[in-house]
């Protein structure tokens, strides 16, 4: 593959690497300015779709990143060509009246509808081997082999596992009538650590800020500007800064693109959040910054807390964390100050580290003390104020409950203090099929390589009885299935969503669009898939519909309207409601307050005593439940989303990976894979240059990748993307899978989430 | 001459996210391999922890008096009259390359038929369309906005008459602009941002 971004003959072998970046001064250089003043100009576009089969006629709803951001679609002779935003959109524009925009994983659709990489027809194991096969033959063998499955080892043997579907019929198949009460989703590989914790003290697991309102944001190990979750969220804080005048800071050992735009970068030693949330709270309760009527009459335990961080000083959190005292009191006062137009928001730089359910629980003391939840420019309570009917309702279609009573693997492995919390979760998996309490899987869109011990996890897909998968790409998971039914992408089917979280923060909305062009090849929409599986294993009539569009066309009847006039819109905005829901209603928590101590949630005291922490704030350092850095092992490494790349689905795409080189000025390479970023002082007495194969080792194994050498990274700490190498979608499976470094003990105890941090040595010299 | 078309790009509003890349490819059906018209640099300064980095969106800038057009043998290379776009046909390019090394922002671009192709800020949809094609319009006046303004996700990027994009402009861009004679005003604050030609 040639990659050469210059264009000198190379039959001579001769190259010529492009920089991005020269120390010193060119012909063409930019003298750096004062930063400018930004304009901020209101364009009305147009989006009106032209008459004929050609030109903008079409629509989409994105799903590369799953946040429904409005798409109109150019046709060209029945192919889709083009895409460009919806204006107005919820997700897709700063709002009303805003031009509607897409980033760059939105135009990426159009390379994924018709890539040659994708599943492209069912298969079938016949004779250990997959084989190509009919529609009809593949749901038939499916439904065959779970009927058998069932007969062997009963339904509570099989696992559901779910990325994103864009049906819901596979939980009232594989769960209600099935009988199957396993499910693992993205609760303990993703956001369990935050999404449990924010829940038992505000009564919302993952409230999205109201971005365009705010005034101070703590982008607190998360990527917002770049691992966005839709458009309107960078749009959002733009505008605030712009509007508002709104001051950005980044907790982060990475220099991510969020930080490019932030008041302050404060790259903190990895793993100690916690202590400096806690200096924080310190400061912003010794000072009485905190707002007093909230706290008084609408939180519990604050008199604990306030024992808990008293002498948990800037100071105290200096020595830990790595970040100045004036820092860590100049961020509390001015957080403070701007309450309750403000917010400190977390992700997986939180919730992927071993001590991530207390450092997350320590993080929300902040937003209760100052009172920014459910308050303009705070942390958003939504609702989706639409009158979109049950489709299932309307049709008189009532679901059996065939999973009660049967409990998940694992919900009785007492040395698993999430036992009390939860059943399975998702590093334990290979452990339960191991000990013959899971047997088999049903997958639709989920990709285990990527998400934890890998080792273990392809053992334990070698070993099971029986795998079905739904997914558009072949993979380590895909190529072990027995049947693997092709999904068609986003701009191939019907695609309906509500909200929620958006632009729009007071009001909901309800966004859709029939399919673009048809199914590629000969794969088939969610739906289609799932009705047609139920069909076969004798369960038509819960699917009463002939297609996605009449589900959805039911679905639509509670508002008066159709598909046909939904995808010529894109979006209706429907319904109003305010803020401070817990004025009226209280908490959705144990003590119907905001919790600041969780002594009172059950569960949670429960799986916290045999952790050994405290159910109150405290500081939980990271050796207490994780690997540390060592002799042998020096480096402490972890891994994270990138831009170009989305969640890790998008390796297969020849300009994604090259964006994502150009990323890290490194396109001048062949190499396409992920990269490791490194810096100098790690670097330099490694032997290792911008731009090396790098191997990198834990105890566990150890992966090859690129090395990228910036000051962007704190010394001691090493990151790359996840997603890549072994059992990924990757051609040639290239770069290297950070999850082959892990083992199933790293795990967050009370929530079962993987723990991300992995202790690691690297050299130069790897495979390319 | 008509109005001087130009670019105006803000570091403040640019999240590096590379729509503007992948709009224009799909817009004009580009090999990103080897023809990325427009493409998103990072650029960085500093030493851990005082460490800072900007993305910048660039393309062709549409010179004042584009040196690719200057050595190009065949005539092929237009700075247009009406517009100020510089344009390329492509029935007269012999893919001598001179212009990719006399062009100090590296925005000639080449794929497989080895004929200069960039940007043309959208005035059609391909290689070469903007040669021989009408003054660009306005939006205001029924023209398309080029496919990476449309499309940039912190409206970092505007296209449009240079009179127009100086008002908004700092003084400091607009003099930096007239200074490198290139279409382009260019927001930045923090790194200084260099470009490479294929002579470098």
């Amino acid at each position: 593959m040639s990659n050469s971004t210059s264009t000198t003959n190379e039959s001579d072998g001769s190259r010529i690497e492009r920089r991005t970046f020269l120390k010193g001064s060119a012909a063409a250089a930019l003298s750096a300015g004062i930063g400018g003043a930004g304009v901020s100009q209101v364009v009305q576009g147009s989006t009106e779709s032209e008459a004929g089969s050609d030109g903008w006629v079409a629509s989409g709803t994105c799903w590369d990143c799953h946040q429904l951001c409005g798409q109109r679609v150019r046709m060209k002779n029945g192919t889709a060509v083009e895409l460009k935003g919806v204006d107005g959109h919820p997700r897709g524009s700063p709002g009303e009246g805003r031009e509607g925009r897409l980033c760059s994983k939105a135009h990426a659709q159009i390379e994924k509808a018709y890539d040659p990489h994708r599943i492209k027809e069912p298969y079938v194991r016949k004779d250990g081997e997959l084989q190509k096969a009919s529609w009809e033959e593949a749901f038939q063998v499916a439904a065959d082999k779970l009927a058998t499955f069932k007969d062997e080892h009963g339904p509570e043997k099989l696992l559901m596992a779910e990325g994103y579907d864009t049906d819901d019929m596979w939980k009232h198949l594989i769960m209600d009538i099935y009988g199957s009460p396993n499910k693992v989703g993205h609760k303990t590989i993703c956001h369990g650590p935050w999404s449990y914790t924010w829940d038992w003290m505000g009564g919302r697991g993952r409230p999205a800020p109201d971005h365009k309102n705010s005034e101070y944001i703590i982008s607190w190990g998360r990527n917002l500007l770049e691992a966005f979750n839709g458009q309107w969220e960078p749009m959002g804080i733009l505008d605030a800064i712009e509007e508002n005048d709104a001051t950005l800071v980044t907790i982060d050992p990475r220099y991510t693109k969020t930080a490019q735009h932030s008041d302050e970068w404060l790259p903190i030693e990895p793993r100690t959040d916690g202590a400096l949330a806690l200096a924080m709270a310190n400061v912003i309760i010794e000072e009485g910054l905190y707002d007093e009527d909230f706290v008084e009459n609408y939180t519990y335990g604050f008199n604990e807390l306030r024992q808990q961080v008293s002498d948990k000083t800037p100071e105290w959190a200096a020595e830990i964390t790595d970040i100045d005292a004036t820092k860590i009191r100049k961020v509390a006062r001015g957080f403070a100050e701007a309450a309750p137009n403000c917010y400190a928001t977390v992700w997986t730089g939180i919730t992927n580290q071993s001590n991530g359910q207390k450092n997350a629980q320590n993080i929300h003391v902040l937003n209760g003390l100052v009172g920014n939840l459910d308050r303009p420019g705070g942390l958003r309570y939504w609702e989706s104020p639409v009158d979109l009917a049950d489709p299932y309702e309307v049709q008189g279609v009532e679901f059996p409950s065939n999973q009660d009573g049967r409990s998940q693997p694992l919900s009785d492995y007492e040395e698993y203090p999430f036992h009390h919390v939860r059943g399975l979760a998702h590093a334990q998996f290979p452990e339960a099929v191991e000990n013959g309490d899971v047997a088999g899987a049903f997958m639709y869109w989920f990709s285990p390589l990527k998400n934890s011990n890998t080792q273990d996890w392809i053992e334990a897909l070698e070993e099971m009885d029986l795998l079905i998968a739904i997914d558009a790409y072949w993979n380590g998971m895909t190529r072990r299935a027995d049947v693997v039914f092709p999904e068609s992408s986003q701009l191939e089917k019907p695609m309906l969503g509500a909200g929620g979280s958006g632009s729009y923060s007071t009001q909901g909305w309800v966004t859709g669009s029939k399919a673009a062009i048809e199914p590629q090849w000969d794969t088939k929409p969610g739906f289609d898939i799932l009705k047609g599986l139920a069909e076969a294993m004798g369960y038509g009539e819960y699917v009463p519909w002939d297609s996605k569009e009449e589900k959805i066309n039911d679905a639509l009847s509670g508002m008066g309207l159709t598909l046909d006039e939904l995808d010529e819109k894109n979006y209706v905005i429907q319904g109003e409601y305010g803020y401070e829901s817990w004025k009226e209603d209280g908490f959705d928590t144990a003590t119907g307050k905001f919790e600041f101590v969780l002594d009172n949630v059950e569960d949670y005291a429960a799986a916290a005593e045999q952790a050994g922490i405290s159910t109150a704030p405290e500081y939980v350092p990271p050796e207490k439940f994780g690997q540390m850095p060592d002799e042998e092992y020096p480096l402490d490494f972890t891994d994270a989303f990138v831009e170009q790349i989305s969640r890790g689905g998008d390796q297969t795409l020849d300009h994604s990976r090259q964006l994502l080189a150009e990323r890290w000025g490194l396109d001048h390479k062949d190499y396409r894979g992920n990269y490791l970023l490194l810096n100098p002082d790690d670097a330099e007495p490694r032997g290792i240059e911008d731009g090396d194969m790098v191997t990198v080792e834990s105890p566990e194994g150890s992966i090859s990748l690129m090395a990228h050498v910036t000051e962007g990274i704190k010394p001691g700490y090493t990151a790359t993307t996840l997603g890549w190498g072994k059992g990924s979608i990757t051609p040639n499976e290239e770069g290297g899978n950070s999850m082959m470094l892990h083992n199933a003990d790293q795990i967050e105890p009370i929530s079962g989430q993987v723990a991300r941090h992995i202790k690691v040595e690297v050299t130069k010299g790897g495979d390319a | 001459m008509g109005e001087q078309w130009a670019f105006y790009f803000d570091a403040n509003k640019c999240i590096g996210c590379h729509a503007c890349t992948v709009a224009c490819k799909n817009q004009n059906d580009l090999d990103p391999e080897s023809a990325t018209w427009r493409r998103v640099v990072q650029s960085g300064q500093g030493e851990f922890p005082d460490y800072e980095e900007i993305s910048v969106s660039i393309s062709c800038m549409h010179c004042e008096d584009p040196p690719c057009e200057t050595v190009c043998p065949t005539g092929a290379i237009e700075k247009r009259d009406s517009d100020g776009i510089v344009t390329v046909n492509r029935d007269k390019c012999i893919g001598c390359h001179y212009c990719a090394w006399s062009c100090p922002y590296g925005a000639p671009k080449f794929d497989g038929d080895n004929k200069m192709q960039k940007c043309h800020m959208c005035l059609g949809k391909g290689a070469g369309e903007g040669y021989g094609s009408p003054a660009k319009k306005h939006e205001d006046d029924g023209g398309e906005k080029p496919a990476c303004v449309d499309t940039c996700v912190g409206g970092a990027l505007k296209a449009g008459p240079m009179d127009e994009l100086t008002k908004e402009a700092t003084e400091d861009a607009v003099n930096r602009a007239t200074k490198r004679k290139g279409n382009v005003i260019i927001e930045t604050g923090g790194p200084t941002v260099t470009f490479e030609s294929e002579s470098d």
